[in-house]
């Protein structure tokens, strides 16, 4: 018998009943969604927890909600639905370009943006399309609704700002609108590779200037990060040749550290050359992920 | 832990059964069912040996929990897929193509493919290439299992 046949489901059939047993310690379990992270930890010998919460498939997960600035993306919404939604990569293409490279189809067919998001692992390829965006995570809980911006989310090695309690609704995410968004990721491969280094980007342009810079990266520290020394420094920059080389020599000021997937020096260096790819991008009118 | 009970239809028959939550999909379709076309190898979600279809999607039922997959979930292994059209030209294309070498990876390939090729009739080659990317193959190097989803492609019936 496989382990995660003796572990206890329940499968709570609204949102609100999810919330009543994470409200209480003794009913209160792991949440699962796609699994994809959590299936494959168990399977291979991370202690299963005895009590799990399905939140797969829940309608009040799966919402995309459109309106005029932002865009809502429900936490159980899938990487697949992402990636092929023509709406959200017109507003959020660094968010649509992210998922498409989590794992492979069979991947993104069942992990979700919540799931990406809470599991918290700093090689998460969504989180720094999201970090970009200055949007914020909706959290919910019995006590209500509350929202964190998403670059406070991310606390600590594996650690969120949600508590026990408190379940993943949605993301709120501003629109790109005229801004640029640009997503690459370096593998050992093309798919079902987990980052060595990947960065997202979202730059507003104006006449050859640069008027806001927002630029993330991911497997470079304990969380995925902004590089706000860089983004500091391109804000009102003119985009010349002395300037890119500037900011990737700043973007190189990163502490990430070696490990099976790479070295830091390499991880430093190649830090350097997605800012700088990102900005080069920008002269060219070609698309923008 | 107890059992759930769930009506699924499988390879187009409605199918009762009884399992704890937490079994895989795939122990249930190979021990439970006796559909051992769908394979394991890597059981952590890397290969796609173990790739079916759950309401027309691909997924890797290795680490899937069944007892997620509600009543009315619509399933298809490669012992269903053989049994179509669509099916069988893959299949034919492999073979004439000399796509397959041992095999194993085989059944996830042709349901990766089928996946493919029912949402998008005529892919380009990168969308063969990404279509498949969550299928390893220790055989073939893979070139032969592009060329004969390209060819199966130009034999698909017009209508979808
Ligand atoms: C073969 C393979 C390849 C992969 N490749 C990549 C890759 O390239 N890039 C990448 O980033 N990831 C990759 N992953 C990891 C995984 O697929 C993603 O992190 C996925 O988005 C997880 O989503 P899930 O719904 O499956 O999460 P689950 O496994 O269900 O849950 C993950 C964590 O999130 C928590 N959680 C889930 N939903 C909520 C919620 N709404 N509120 C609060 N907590 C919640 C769970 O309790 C758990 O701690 C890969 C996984 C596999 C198996
Ligand atoms: S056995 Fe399921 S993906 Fe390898
Ligand atoms: S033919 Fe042997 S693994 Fe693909």
């Amino acid at each position: 018998m496989k382990i995660t046949e003796k572990m206890k489901f329940e499968f709570p059939p609204t949102l609100a009943v999810a919330l009543r047993m994470q409200a209480n310690q003794k009913t209160r379990g792991k949440l699962l969604a796609g699994g994809t992270d959590l299936m494959v930890q168990w399977a291979s010998g991370v202690t299963p927890p005895n009590r799990i919460i399905s939140i797969w498939g829940l309608p009040e997960l799966n919402l995309i909600e459109i309106s005029r600035s932002e865009v809502l993306i429900g936490a159980g919404v899938t990487h697949a639905r992402m990636a092929r939604s023509p709406e959200l990569k017109r507003h959020l293409p660094a968010l649509t370009a992210a998922a498409a490279t989590v794992g492979a189809t069979q991947i993104q067919t069942r992990g979700t943006l919540g799931g990406n998001a809470a599991n918290a692992s700093p090689a998460g390829d969504t989180a720094p399309a999201l970090l970009v965006t200055g949007g914020w995570a909706v959290l919910a809980s019995l006590a209500g609704v509350r929202e964190v911006p998403l670059t406070e989310f991310w606390t600590g090695y594996r650690q969120i700002a949600a508590r026990p309690d408190e379940i993943i609704l949605a993301f709120r995410l501003p629109k790109k609108n005229k801004a640029r968004e640009r997503f690459r990721k370096i593998g050992a491969r093309q798919a079902q590779a987990i980052s060595k280094v990947m960065c997202a980007s979202r730059m507003l342009m104006d006449d050859g200037r640069i008027v806001s810079a927002a630029i993330a990266v991911g497997s470079v520290a304990p969380t995925p990060i902004r590089l706000s020394a860089v983004e500091e420094y391109l804000a009102g920059k003119k985009l010349t040749n002395p300037v890119i080389a500037k900011a990737e020599a700043l973007a190189r000021a990163v502490e990430p550290i070696s490990d099976i997937r790479s070295t830091a020096d390499y991880r430093r260096w190649a830090t350097g050359r997605l800012v700088r790819d990102a900005l080069e991008a920008l002269k060219t009118k070609s698309r923008s992920t | 832990m107890s059992n759930v009970q769930r009506t699924w239809t499988i390879n187009g028959k409605q199918t009762k059964l009884r399992f704890p939550p937490g079994r895989r999909l795939l122990d249930i379709l190979r021990d439970d069912l006796g559909l051992t076309g769908s394979k394991e190898s890597c059981g952590e979600g890397e290969c796609g040996a173990c790739t079916v279809l759950v309401n027309k999607e691909p997924v890797v039922s290795c680490i899937l929990p069944a007892g997620q997959l509600v009543n009315g979930t619509d399933i298809l292994t490669i012992e269903g897929i053989e049994k179509k059209r669509i099916g069988r030209v893959i299949q034919q294309a492999f073979l004439e193509c000399g796509a397959v070498q041992c095999g194993f990876c085989i059944p996830g390939m042709v349901v990766a493919a089928y996946a493919l090729l029912i949402k998008n009739p005529k892919p380009s080659v990168r969308a063969i290439r990404e279509a498949l990317a969550g299928n390893l193959c220790r055989c073939t190097g893979y070139t032969k299992i592009i060329q004969a989803v390209k060819l199966a492609a130009t034999r698909m019936p017009q209508r979808k």
